[in-house]
């Protein structure tokens, strides 16, 4: 692991700026423990002030030094990604390895539902769910529903991975050693699909992040809870750009720009690693 | 003849599937949350001034008449099964007595126009200079290309779009940054109309394609990098056959056939970008209705646009299904 | 058959001596992989020639490097695989060292003209979204110099000798059987009567009787034909009924040669001797003894004699020194430092 580790660091370049960009972001967050104003506390600083020694990113209309108030966003939507990807690993893994498994019908009716989800428009169905709950919606049932409606592509993905451990030899042998199917997937075939695991739920975290942005700048999640998105909202209704409170948009927008690309890059260079084909491309191609 | 039918009837129930799935999903929503949209939209309308209590008790039983939230639950399932078959969500609470369906009826054509060029030159564009790149790996010019559709591509519509909004709309203001056509110019098929149509539709649609480029890029790339090391392409190359040829009969006619999978697939994704986007720059499209909907609190409305998008997306989707084996011979087959 | 095709067949007998000439050829891959060089020597100092008219096969068993050497001569050199040493003479290229070393546009005209190429694996070599007709006209049509419907007919009557009616021109690859496969390769690979054609397993996917059926065509085609044709495959019953002079191969060298029938009467390499014994026969129930080891790493390969650590007949001698390539008689060579010993033993 240790050596995985220090091979990509040094030769993979994406992976390196994946690691940078995600770490600045994740520094960030974790920044917000030591704040000295309480999130949601408006009018503790001059208002409108542009970026400055006192006050590194500005302050914005609602009197909140932006950037401490961007380490609790950030935070908070980085904890929204994480609980999607959990959430929807959870649901991806079970159906995927089961699928790609007992093969046959109970493939092709998983797989139908399966595709049916990947196909649904997703964003209407959120507004739908947010026009319905209003405020009494919280970011966990949010992030239960963007779950449960997100797990699909991944599914398949790891649906492909176990058809081809299926037939492989150690699958009969513990068919033949009585074990059953949930102890196969569990003990025998859930170590294979892992990188993918972690690879695919990288590039959801950006899928799910991107969603919750978009809700919480059209002011469709809690906008009482900090988040990048809610932020943008806020600086919208206070005609920032048109006020030319740049930094309030700026900031933001940034900082989840490179969450973004960083986690893509991440996913991107390890997808890269756990496929043999392209590392032997790479091997390769590298003297020309 | 009989094979395709067969592949079509299985394209056809899928598609069924998804309908069923996704309507049921609005349903649910709708009705199994324990919010009652009757008694938001009453206070809503009450909130402002003082009604009457049986003038409010009247106007909640005609909305639960007009939501389809009497009777009993299969009572109100079947009804609502039938709304969505005749596609009648009732008349709009905000834009009263409009029907839903004229809503959107007159917002579909905008939606569509927009998101259906902009799909087919994000396709395009992506798919060819990603079969390039993956062809000529050593060109400059394509890798930098490659880095840029790759930093583009984890971006959300809505980043996308607001970059845009700042850039052209006050940075350097020299595009509309909202609204479909300019005001004072009469609707019809004149050519100051169309011109103004088009000059609006640039930024929103410049958004989608920035955003959707890199996708097919990478993936295209990829696909014909494999694709160049299948034994018919070596085959081909030690035959001697002209290479252009190569490129685009061996090569990319069938580096194109998973591609369209993936358009189809892909499909719900960039009709949900193109809401968004329609939404930040104002644009009068199926997007701007549902957010719109939602601020007004028009319940039929926000419901029609939800069940609307999950037919007109599935439609779209089985389409390109059944077009696709005029592209893939084998796929009738297995 | 037209007057044109007559024509076309026609071919100038003006070069004599062999049709291709390999001399010293090293072809490694070589690999950097995370910081770590790796060298293959897949092909490491092979000499050898195909004369006029004749079927050549090479004989060897997977990860010899046989396939590796094919690549090599019919120019598919790609990335990481390289020419380190040697050359590669074509008769029909005069002046020149190979196709991968020669200018694209004459490479192009010498393609499919004189050298063919029928693949392992017939089931991908054709493009899967194309008919088979449509593969014709890419491969063969600028070399025919025939107007298409003058073509269409050059081609019917060519599918004819291999027993395939002119309707799988309008077939995609998928509807037509293995074996149909197969034949619409070798047809695709003789139809412009070339000098030379590289066959490499060509049947080895097939089941048994219609690999029996292709490889009676193969030889049938090839008499009428008069092409030179290097027929690669590790199976030595195949050999036994094709080939006219054969090549063992063993860790990326040829380790013995001679024509067919002397080779199998008289083996002088242990290697080629545990092919031989290797074969079934009918009415002979003694077991078959198996090789010790597994093939040798060619990342890696032994010092000396590469056959060594698996070889009965291995000396002290055979660890340190390379064996060179001696000839033994009439166009036999072997590269064994007990040949002798090899050659009494029963």
């Amino acid at each position: 692991m240790f050596v995985v580790l220090r091979d990509l660091l040094r030769y993979n370049g994406e992976f390196l700026a994946g690691i940078l960009l995600t770490g600045i972001v994740v520094v960030m967050a974790l920044l917000s423990f030591f704040s000295p104003y309480p999130p949601m506390d408006q009018f503790v600083a001059p208002m409108d002030v542009p970026p400055s020694a006192a006050h590194w990113f500005g302050t914005t209309s609602r009197g909140q030094d932006l950037f401490w108030l961007l380490t609790y966003s950030i935070r908070n939507t980085l904890a929204f990604g994480l609980l999607v990807a959990i959430l929807s690993r959870i649901l991806s893994l079970s159906i995927g390895l089961l699928a790609g498994y007992r093969g046959g019908w109970v493939d092709r009716v998983l797989m139908s539902i399966n595709d049916t989800f990947i196909v649904i428009p997703l964003f209407p169905i959120l507004v739908l769910f947010y026009f319905v709950m209003r405020d009494n919606m919280s970011w966990v049932m949010l992030a239960v529903l963007t779950a449960s409606l997100g797990w699909s592509y991944d599914a398949r993905l790891i649906r492909s991975v176990a058809l081809s451990l299926r037939h492989r030899e150690f699958t009969q042998t513990a068919v033949f050693s009585g074990m059953r199917t949930h102890e196969i997937l569990s003990k025998e075939h859930l170590p294979f699909v892992l990188p993918i695991v972690f690879s695919t739920s990288l590039n959801n975290m950006n899928w799910s992040i991107g969603l919750e942005v978009t809700l919480a700048v059209l002011g469709f999640t809690d906008i009482n809870r900090p988040s990048v998105g809610g932020m943008i909202y806020w600086a919208n209704q206070h005609s920032a750009v048109v006020a030319g409170i740049w930094w309030w948009i700026a900031f933001p927008v940034g900082l989840v720009v490179m969450l973004f690309i960083g986690l893509y890059l991440l996913a991107v260079s390890m997808n890269e690693y756990i496929d043999p084909r392209s590392r032997l491309e790479r091997g390769g191609g590298r003297k020309e | 003849m009989r094979v395709y039918a067969r592949y079509a009837a299985g394209r056809f129930l899928q598609f069924l599937l998804v309908v069923f799935i996704g309507i049921n999903l609005a349903y649910v929503i709708t009705h199994a949350t324990p919010i009652d949209p009757v008694e938001h939209t009453v206070s809503v309308a009450t909130a402002f001034g003082q009604t009457a209590p049986d003038a409010i008790e009247s106007m909640r039983q005609s909305l639960r008449e007009l939501y389809g939230l009497t009777g009993s639950p299969i009572e109100q399932y079947v009804n609502f099964w039938r709304r969505v078959i005749v596609a009648d969500f009732g008349p709009s609470l905000s834009a009263f007595p409009t029907p839903v369906s004229s809503l959107i009826g007159r917002a579909t054509p905008w939606t569509v126009g927009l998101l259906g060029v902009a799909t087919l030159i994000t396709w395009v564009i992506g798919n060819s200079l990603g079969g390039l790149a993956g062809y000529y790996r050593r060109s400059r010019t394509l890798k930098a290309f490659g880095i840029l559709a790759m930093a583009l591509h984890p971006m959300p519509y809505y980043i996308a779009a607001i970059v845009l909004l700042i850039v052209f709309g006050f940075v350097w203001p020299i595009l509309p940054i909202s609204g479909g056509s300019q005001m004072n110019v009469p609707r019809g098929w004149s050519a100051d109309y169309m011109l103004s149509v088009a000059r609006h539709s640039v930024l929103p649609m410049l958004s989608l394609i920035l955003v959707g480029l890199g996708g097919w890029f990478v993936g295209m790339r990829s696909l014909v990098s494999n694709i160049v090391t299948e034994d018919y392409v070596t085959y081909a190359e030690l035959a001697g056959v002209n290479k252009t040829r190569i490129l685009t009969t061996y090569v990319m006619r069938n580096a194109i056939v998973p591609q369209v999978t993936g358009l189809a697939i892909s499909l719900g994704h960039i009709f949900s970008g193109a809401l968004i986007t329609e939404r930040v720059f104002g644009y009068p499209g199926i997007g701007s209705l549902l957010v719109d909907g939602v601020h007004a609190g028009d319940y039929s409305l926000v419901l029609g646009v939800t069940t609307i998008s999950i037919l007109g997306v599935s439609i779209a989707v089985l389409v390109i299904d059944l077009i696709y084996p005029l592209l893939d011979p084998r796929v009738t087959v297995g | 058959m037209s007057a044109a095709m007559q024509n076309f067949a026609a071919r100038p007998e003006a070069a004599e001596g062999p049709v291709v000439a390999v001399r010293d050829l090293r072809a490694w891959y070589r690999l950097r992989l995370f910081g770590v060089d790796r060298e293959v020597k897949a092909v490491d100092g092979i000499t050898f020639e195909v004369r006029r008219d004749e079927i050549y096969g090479l004989a060897g068993e997977s990860s010899s490097g046989k396939s590796t050497l094919v690549k090599t001569i019919a120019g598919a050199i790609k990335p990481p695989l390289e020419i380190v040493d040697g050359e590669i003479k074509f008769s029909f290229m005069p002046g020149t060292k190979g196709l991968s070393r020669a200018p694209p546009e004459i490479a192009a005209r010498v393609r499919w003209r004189h050298l063919s190429y029928v693949m392992q694996g017939s089931m991908s070599v054709l493009n899967p979204v194309r008919r088979v007709g449509a593969s014709f006209v890419d491969f063969a049509a600028r070399h025919m110099g025939l107007d298409k419907a003058g073509f269409e007919a050059a081609v019917i009557a060519h599918l004819a000798r291999v027993n395939l009616p002119g309707s799988v021109l309008m077939a995609y690859p998928h509807e037509l059987s293995g074996g149909m496969r197969q034949r619409v390769a070798i047809a695709l690979a003789t139809i412009c009567r070339p000098d030379f054609v590289i066959a490499d397993e060509p049947t080895t996917a097939l089941d048994v009787v219609v690999q029996k059926d292709v490889l009676g065509m193969f030889r049938s085609i090839q008499r009428e034909m008069g092409s030179s044709v290097l027929f690669v495959t590790h199976d030595m019953g195949v050999h036994a009924h094709l080939t006219d002079r054969l090549g063992i191969m063993y860790a990326g060298r040829l380790v013995e040669e001679a024509r067919t029938p002397d080779l199998f009467a008289r083996p002088r390499h242990p290697y080629t001797r545990h092919l031989i014994h290797s074969l079934p026969s009918i009415g002979d129930d003694k077991p078959r003894i198996g090789l010790e080891g597994s093939p040798p790493s060619l990342a890696s390969p032994p010092s000396g004699c590469r056959f060594h650590p698996r070889c009965a007949f291995a000396a002290e001698r055979c660890r340190v020194e390379v064996p060179p390539m001696e000839s033994v008689g009439p166009d036999h060579r072997v590269a064994c430092f007990e040949k002798d010993r090899v050659e009494v033993t029963p």
